[in-house]
């Protein structure tokens, strides 16, 4: 069933739904961008419906909802520990097409890696129901087709906004009652066939040509053009790195908590082992490992699909304006030079 | 030619005198440095009608055209009335038909009225600049009408942002865009990349707690350049809504005394600002006794005493909390002469009222 709301319906229906739900959505946070005068659109719970930035994508992912950048896991005193404890109201989450792709891979990460599911993403994802953002195309940087993370079936609302307010396609019945009485309407979500921005990913079945792309000179170009922030992490929908921090509340150094941080593959000493020794020890090297992840390793262990959703926020947020798109493309002609050397041979 | 010129006056009116007897250089103000692109068909018009066919980057950030005959200038101040009402009266707010504020009737076709307050320079600030912190031209375009018309100097710099590449620190009212910051401990990844920026690009105060893997902050050393946000990949710094400001105050070049300017203010808002730029007029009138001189502010300020400045200065204006004002400011000036100011007390510089 579908529905046309106007602006002030559809406040009326996010007031009845934050009644029974954590609302999640863009959100757009003035002047607190990077560069002065220039905002950050993040998701955080909203309390109006004009508090949803659905005209341009969100600068971080939604992950954050399911995995923020800081959580308590455990307290501990002396000999004792408790989990900390985690709200239990369901979850709303207003995402593309992409955003919500992203979870799935997040879920074999967390949940489906090596027979352990993870508690503290568990607890909460099983909250979480979306309401799915029909993307009105995305930017320059977008390239969901590409990766094939431009549609979903996994929403429970479809949603398409315009300046006159939201049409909506409820999929699941539990939704139906908050919007009794609203102005009933045809609307099928669409998705987006195609963006501007084609990636083609390079076929890297060959061990070989894997070996041998390992130490092709591309990657010494990120040597000094990247400068290792990890924001491409920090605002990929899929990465899911994390370390853990033990935080002494006082002198008592047994008395504290222990919290989980995000962590960044980009950023120097993610990889350093007992003994100083750390195996990516460039920019070049780093990059190099974070690319051939999302568009390699990742797929060879879980199968089905590459882990880059094509969002582009990793090249949207990059400061010194690396794009992964044209580094996948460099790879790619790398690769077709590795495979005619090694056919002259 | 005729060589009966009053250059004082064509100086006043913006026209500079050449080398070459007769012939001038005009100035024509750009309040920020900045302005509609088109405005450079003007320049070339009035360079291949009037001048010389060269234009120059004037140092203060005029558009100068050289080569101007002293019989052509009724005509370019003529063609400059468009100009002047829509740079200065239409985008700065100007009220033309006044000087130092006090009702005096301009003539459009004459040009300008005086080169007393000098253009307001600044760098490209935030609306371009990946550093700036403030909207410098804006500032300055709110600037102009309080310091313009007037024959009181002031020379005023604008910086987006502590880096100073406008060279606030050598004007008599130097302006530097800084930020406040918001740490957000919820974001921060504890990456140390904002600490690195700082002790590289800035001054040091930040540092990473290892045991909270936690940033702490020094703020009282801090000079609001905002490294920190542009370094953080996660966004837990971010920069204040409120725009603030720091005054670098009596920075000059010069034959006498060249000196850079001292900090006057931190952390001053736009109103703040403008509240003591307004006192400006009051301020050089008290020290000359109301006859302006072909002298610029730091040299008031040096007749005046720091103090006197000082109170006439902040007369009226509201401070905002987080307004830090120099109690006291101590020059270092570069001695061309050992004992530049120890001379006959004839020679002596008088500040405020003067019997007769």
């Amino acid at each position: 069933m579908g529905f046309s709301l106007t602006p002030a319906q559809a406040d009326a229906v996010l007031s009845a739904l934050k009644q029974d739900y954590r609302v999640y959505a863009p959100k757009r946070f003035p002047k607190q961008g990077r560069y002065s005068d220039t905002d950050v659109i993040r998701y955080a719970e909203v309390e109006r419906f004009s508090d949803i930035v659905w005209d341009v994508k969100s600068d971080y992912p939604a992950k954050e909802v399911i995995t923020p950048i800081q959580q308590a896991i455990f307290y501990f005193t002396e000999d004792e520990y408790r989990a900390s404890k985690a709200k239990t109201k369901p979850i709303l989450i207003l995402a593309r097409p992409c955003d919500i792709n992203a979870q799935h891979i997040q879920a074999k990460i967390y949940a489906g890696n090596g027979g352990y599911e993870d508690l503290y993403y568990k607890r909460v994802r099983d909250l979480v129901k979306f309401a799915m953002m029909e993307c009105n195309g995305g930017d320059d940087t977008c390239f969901c087709v590409s990766m094939g993370s431009n549609r979903t079936d996994d929403y429970s609302l479809a949603l398409k906004f315009s300046a006159d307010g939201v049409q909506v396609q409820v999929t699941d019945d539990a939704f139906a009652p908050y919007f009794a009485g609203m102005a009933e309407a045809d609307y099928a979500p669409a998705f987006v066939e195609e963006n501007q921005l084609k990636v083609t990913v390079p076929d890297l079945d060959d061990k070989a040509v894997r070996l041998a792309l390992k130490s092709h000179p591309m990657w010494k170009e990120f040597n000094s053009r990247c400068v290792s922030c990890g924001a491409c992490t920090v605002a990929c929908s899929t990465c899911t790195c994390f370390t853990t921090r033990d935080v002494i509340y006082g002198d008592n150094p047994e008395v504290g908590e222990r919290r989980r941080v995000s962590a960044s593959c980009q950023i120097a000493g993610f990889d350093q082992m007992a003994g100083q020794k750390e195996f990516r020890s460039t920019a070049g090297d780093r990059m190099r490992y974070k690319v051939l992840h999302k568009f390699h390793d990742y797929k060879a262990r879980f199968g089905e699909r590459h882990m880059c959703v094509g969002c582009g926020r990793c090249t949207h947020r990059c400061p010194e304006l690396i794009s992964i798109s044209a580094t996948v493309s460099k790879v790619s002609a790398a690769v077709e030079e590795i495979k005619a050397s090694m056919a002259q041979q | 030619m005729n060589h009966d010129i009053n250059v004082k006056k064509m100086r006043l009116n913006c026209f500079r005198q050449s080398k070459v007897p007769g012939e001038f250089m005009l100035q024509m103000r750009v309040p920020g440095g900045m302005v509609d692109a088109k405005y450079l068909s003007y320049v070339e018009h009035i360079a291949n009608t009037w001048g010389d066919g060269n234009f120059h980057f004037g140092t203060r950030q005029t558009f100068d055209i050289t080569g101007i005959k002293y019989e052509n200038i009724p005509a370019v101040n003529a063609y400059l009335e468009q100009y002047i009402k829509e740079v200065d009266a239409e985008l700065c707010g100007v009220n033309m038909d006044t000087v130092a504020h006090e009702p005096q009737p301009w003539d459009p076709k004459a040009g300008y009225p005086t080169i007393g307050a000098r253009n307001i320079t600044a760098c490209v600030g935030n609306y371009h600049c990946i550093c700036g912190n403030c909207n410098t031209f804006e500032l300055a375009r709110k600037i102009e009408p309080i310091i313009f018309p007037s024959h009181y100097h002031i020379k005023i710099n604008i910086a987006g942002c502590p880096n100073d590449c406008n060279k606030a620190h050598l004007c008599d009212f130097g302006i530097i865009g800084v930020a406040r910051m918001t740490y957000h401990p919820e974001r921060c990844i504890g990456c140390g990349a904002c600490v690195r920026a700082c002790e590289h690009g800035a001054t040091r105060v930040l540092s990473l707690n290892e045991a909270t893997g936690k940033i702490e902050k020094d703020p009282c050393c801090c000079v609001g350049c905002g490294e920190c946000v542009k370094a953080c990949p996660a966004s837990a710094w971010t920069r204040q809504e409120t725009k603030f400001y720091r005054v670098i105050l009596g920075g000059r070049t010069g034959r006498q005394t060249p000196r850079t300017g001292k900090m006057f203010l931190n952390w001053a808002t736009e109103d703040v600002i403008l509240g003591v730029l307004k006192n400006w007029q009051k301020f050089s009138a008290w020290v000359m006794d109301y006859k302006p001189e072909y002298l610029h502010g730091g040299h008031l300020i040096d007749r005046a005493g720091y103090k006197k400045f000082k109170e006439i200065i902040l007369d009226g204006v509201k401070l905002n909390p987080e307004c830090l004002v120099a109690e006291d400011i101590f020059w270092h000036e570069t001695e061309y002469r050992s004992n530049f100011n120890v001379k006959p007390m004839a020679l002596h510089h008088s500040a405020g009222p003067q019997n007769g």
